[in-house]
């Protein structure tokens, strides 16, 4: 690290930039514990866990994410062997031709994704009239248009992770084949398939990753129907609460275990030499902590213990009290207010009055509302009132 | 048509006949019905009226430059000349890629070299890990992030009140410094990525004999790496004009009142506008400007187009 | 049973390159046969016409008599060896040798026995579940060998297969070669650049440089009648001593070679008997022909030994005489006579001498 130490300014700027990086993802998940209805650090309410049951009895993103597992299978059944078969003609065709064909295969990348979506459903569409296909066909429905509309591009990301498999394939182990009297057939079987297994799985998962995540190619081809991204995506415009913040605390965390554990089991089974010689110098603690298999023990152990806890929190004695404190702190404020308004020469506004944007208000403990008809009301029915507001003006 | 068969022919003997026919028919879907073919009638599209589905194929289905004369001139209603609000929007959303591509290029240089130049093995692969795993979160949830951090309640805003930097809330959302650091926060790896790659290929020797020589960092940057890492800003900068022009979801979420992005707009016409030939017009305007943007990226930089497939 | 393969006047050219050149010959059904040449000069491209994975730009190749022209290599009654060996890494040593049979659709008790049996022809009993990449160099080969014998060819083809082991491994495996072939009965067909190899292993040699063969013969012929230029200095040492004819009559040449008087050497049937007065010529002279004690009769000079290499066996000098330096080969240490800086007598016999038309010589 020769380059940071003749700048510290380095340094700092790699924690900057990795704080830029991280933070939001921290600020996400940290919110996803805050029993506050709308996703924040400050004030922090309760500690709860009942944004992740909110999420689990979510219907539409449930079904959502039954559709994009099936349209997830879909595509890498189809892009999968599309990509191997582009990667396989690439490498038989001449200098020119190759060129060519690259350039082509590798479009659908560089295509924004709404156009390769739209372009999708018009295609079909006027496919679909033109054969006077009934509305419920295949041409115009949702799942099949959007495994389409993926497909064309997510090929040529398999196809890229095939190639350069490809391109350390011993061709000599062909031509032996084929000498010993296999049929160009059973060469491809024998010889090549068994060669690219692990780029197969590779473009496999690459696929069904890159499908699930898709939106923008998604949005116009689903259609109907909905996908997981489709349904995540109008919650956070219309329905924003701290559930979505679940949704991420699962996924970062899903992505977390996984790569620590990849990487971890890699370690084990590729460097029990190293560590048996290295066993010597290393005090037994470090040892144990950085031991492959412990981290991984050690992050089972973790993830247990956070669903455990998911299951078993209430916060609903913490809610309750808030509830209460912001009951107080709104019949103060009532008091308040008829005090003055007794005196003429006031203000009609609140002092409380909201920013003149519109947005959400203060930052005090159970945001009032800017509107103060409906604080006149709130002594009448305080659990509704107090919460309704906030759900109002909790987004912009 | 000889040539086809003559090529197919050679494809047939080399791999057996199965083989081929799946090699063939599998590209050849790929290419003509799922890339080809969309695209051609998406294009054909953009020149035809709206009709409703029983006019179509009729009298009436002719080709017309109808779309794109409503995207240059605007409604007769909405008073002739030109039609300034959708030409403005695409302007605002290419200059907002390219200033983004900017922010990008300039966050990134300086991560991708020290990164490139100074960790071993184990080090790398922790730091590739670590870039990588932010983007493995959902791009809706990326936009999501930003805008709890920039909503008027937000952390940002509470931090700095909290801190006494600032008394009201600062509307980031309406001023569109939430978008942008949303669309430069969503792209990062992608800029990253290349530019690592070049950057780290460059011979260690080389930057050591030019400092040997007298040359100050800016020059050593703008002399010997920059040079090098061409292809690599060529293909980190045209991924990233290209995805954050063609973004949809950012906007959607993090974008306030004052900015419209063009494929917003798009969608518009796809959903509540209910006018898919004009939509396809202006899809085409955006693919044509894409186009336009890699073809002047590769001419700039002299990159060919395989050194931009990352 | 064994086939014979011939050569019909075979051509290879890529675009202006010609890699080979006319190559007409016949071999028989159970020799051992090689192709002999420097990189570069055409072997593997022929090997790669009569094994199918090349068709030849012009002539025919026929295995048996049939003409192989458009019969891939899996068709024909051909197994080659490649120079890599090509084993298959994500297989065990014995899939691999099954390989021919299980691509026949031979059940797996069948293909498990024969394996076995190929790998005691081979001396590698029981190891039929290794992993290739666990075998040494020389394992490695024979494996390659067992599973081309699995193919049960007519004709065995190997791609200078020894090139990638040590000294005493290649004289081992020599001999191995030499060995199996005899019992299988097979025709072997080997190319190399180690003359030594093809010497020792073959019924036949054909020499070829630059795409064209120059001679096919025993081994023995080769060496003591090369016929041409190239195959004098390219099969074992030569001097290749550059001369003007004087006279040629009744077998005998007399030669000018730049020694303090002409030579005289013996012609015959391809060997400078159409050489006429005031042609230039090369006279190839092995160093093991000539003697340095001064007992030979005829050809006698004075020499001095300018340097001495002593290679166990045999010891090399280089004699000067005039302006022209001679190699002499040596068995034994000998005395210290004749060590540098020594006067000695040379002289070598007319008939050990050949003449030959000025041609392309092997570069050193």
């Amino acid at each position: 690290m020769s380059n940071l130490k003749a700048f510290p300014t380095g340094g700092l700027y790699l924690l900057l930039f990795f704080l830029y990086l991280f933070g939001p993802l921290v600020v996400m998940v940290v919110t996803a514990f805050n029993s506050s209805s709308f996703p924040r650090i400050s004030p922090w309410e309760c500690l709860t866990s009942d944004w992740f049951f909110k999420l689990f009895a979510d219907e539409t993103l449930i079904a959502g994410l039954g559709n994009s597992l099936i349209i997830g299978i879909g595509v890498v059944l189809v892009a999968v062997p599309v990509g191997l078969a582009a990667a396989i003609v690439l490498s038989q065709v001449g200098p020119h031709l190759r060129s060519v064909m690259y350039a082509v295969f590798i479009a659908p990348i560089l295509m924004p994704g709404v156009v390769i979506g739209l372009s999708t459903l018009i295609f079909w569409d006027r496919l679909g009239t033109f054969f006077g296909a009934a509305y419920d066909s295949f041409f115009y429905n949702g799942m099949f248009l959007t495994i389409a509309g993926q497909v064309t591009f997510i090929s040529a990301y398999s196809m890229l992770v095939f190639l350069s498999r490809l391109q350390r394939f011993d061709p000599t182990l062909t031509e032996a084949a084929l000498d010993m009297g296999a049929s160009q057939t059973q060469a491809f079987v024998k010889v090549l398939l068994p060669f690219m297994t692990p780029a197969i799985l590779s473009a496999s998962v690459l696929a069904f990753l890159a499908s699930m995540e898709n939106y923008n190619t998604t949005v116009f081809t689903i259609v109907a129907e909905s996908t997981f991204t489709t349904v995540l995506a109008q919650k956070v415009r219309y329905g924003l609460d701290p559930s979505i913040s679940a949704v991420a605390v699962i996924i970062v965390g899903v992505t977390l275990v996984g790569a620590i554990i990849f990487e971890n089991y890699n370690r084990f089974r590729t460097h029990k030499e190293a560590r048996a010689a290295a066993s010597a110098i290393v005090p037994p603690i470090a040892r144990f902590a950085t031991n492959p298999l412990v981290i991984i023990g050690f992050v089972l152990v973790c993830v247990i213990g956070f669903v455990a806890w998911v299951g078993t929190n209430d916060s609903s004695v913490c809610e309750a009290n808030i509830e209460q404190m912001k009951r107080e702190y709104q019949q103060e404020q009532l008091e308040q207010q008829r005090n003055r308004t007794t005196a003429p020469a006031s203000e009609p506004a609140a002092p409380a009055s909201p920013p003149a944007n519109g947005g959400g208000g203060v930052f005090a403990p159970g945001n009032l509302a800017p509107a103060q008809p409906e604080q006149e009301e709130a002594p009448a029915s305080p659990f509704g009132n107090v919460f309704a507001p906030e759900n109002l003006q909790g987004g912009n | 048509m000889r040539e086809i068969g003559r090529f197919f022919s050679g494809f047939a003997s080399r791999n057996g006949l199965p083989v081929a026919i799946y090699l063939l028919v599998a590209v050849s879907i790929w290419i003509f019905v799922l890339v080809v073919l969309p695209q051609l009638t998406m294009f054909d599209f953009s020149f035809r009226h709206n009709l409703p589905p029983p006019k179509i194929g009729g009298p009436e289905d002719v080709h017309t430059l109808e779309q794109y004369r409503y995207f240059l001139m605007g409604n007769e209603i909405t008073g002739g000349g030109v039609n300034t609000l959708d030409i403005a929007v695409l302007f605002k959303t290419l200059v907002a890629a390219v200033f983004v591509t900017i922010i990008d290029l300039v966050i990134c240089y300086p991560v991708a070299y020290l990164l490139a130049q100074s960790s071993q093995g184990s080090t790398k692969r922790l730091l590739v890990l670590a870039l990588i795993v932010p983007f493995w979160v959902n791009e809706i949830l990326r936009a999501f992030a930003f805008r709890i951090l920039f909503g008027s309640t937000g952390v940002i805003n509470g931090v700095g009140m909290q801190l006494g930097l600032w008394d009201a809330p600062i509307d980031f959302i309406g001023e569109n410094v939430a978008l942008y650091a949303g669309l430069a926060y969503a792209y990062i790896l992608l800029m990253i990525f290349p530019l690592y790659n070049a950057i780290e290929s460059l011979d260690r020797n080389q930057i050591e004999a030019a400092r040997d020589m007298g040359a100050s960092w800016a020059q050593v940057h703008r002399r010997v790496v920059i040079p090098y890492a061409k292809p690599g800003i060529a293909s980190g900068s045209t991924m990233v004009f290209m995805l954050t022009a063609g973004a949809l979801a950012a906007p959607q979420i993090l974008g306030g009142p004052s900015s419209l992005w063009f494929t917003q707009i798009i969608y518009q016409w796809f959903n509540s506008g209910g006018n898919w030939p004009r939509g396809s017009a202006y899809a085409v305007i955006l693919l044509a400007i894409c186009i336009m943007f890699v073809l002047l990226v590769m001419r700039v930089f002299k990159v060919s187009i395989g050194e931009i497939g990352r | 049973m064994t086939k014979d393969i011939t050569l019909d006047h075979v051509s290879v050219s890529f675009g202006d390159y010609t890699a080979v050149d006319d190559a007409h010959l016949t071999i028989a059904g159970g020799e051992f046969f090689s192709f002999l040449g420097p990189s570069g000069c055409g072997k593997t491209t022929l090997l790669r016409c009569i094994s199918g994975f090349q068709e030849p730009s012009w002539g025919e190749v026929r295995i048996g008599g049939k003409n192989m022209a458009g019969i891939g290599p899996n068709k024909r009654p051909t197994a080659l060896i490649f120079q890599n060996l090509a084993l298959f890494p994500l297989m065990s040593v014995a899939d691999n040798i099954a390989f021919p049979l299980e691509v026949r659709g031979t059940d797996r008790k069948t293909r498990r026995k024969r394996a076995d049996e190929l790998l005691d022809l081979i001396a590698l009993p029981g190891q039929g579940d290794k992993k290739v990449s666990e075998l040494s160099g020389g394992q490695k080969q024979r494996v390659a060998i067992a599973r081309a014998l699995a193919v049960e060819p007519d004709i065995l083809l190997l791609d200078e297969p020894l090139s990638a082991l040590d000294l005493k491994l290649r004289q081992h495996m020599r001999r191995e070669l030499r060995a199996i072939q005899q019992q299988v009965g097979l025709t072997f067909i080997y190319i190399t650049h180690d003359q030594g190899e093809a010497l020792t292993m073959s019924d036949r040699v054909a020499v070829m440089s630059r795409g064209r063969i120059e001679q096919v013969a025993d081994p023995r012929t080769v060496y003591d009648q090369p016929a041409s230029g190239f195959v004098a200095s390219f099969v074992g040492e030569n001097n290749a001593l550059p001369g003007k004819v004087l006279e040629n009559s009744e077998g005998r040449l007399v030669v000018d070679i730049g020694l303090s008087a002409p030579v005289a050497v013996a012609a015959g049937p391809g060997r400078g008997r159409k050489l006429k007065p005031g042609e230039e010529c090369h006279v190839f002279v092995r160093p093991e022909s000539v003697s340095i004690d001064g007992s030979g009769q005829t050809n006698r000079f004075d020499a001095t030994v300018m340097r001495e290499e002593f290679e166990g066996q045999v010891r090399h000098l280089v004699v000067k005489s005039g302006e022209t330096e001679l190699r002499v080969t040596q068995v034994g240490a000998g005395n210290g006579a004749s060590g540098p800086g020594a006067s000695v007598t040379i002289s070598f016999a007319p008939e050990l001498a050949v003449p030959l038309p000025v041609g392309h010589l092997a570069s050193a």
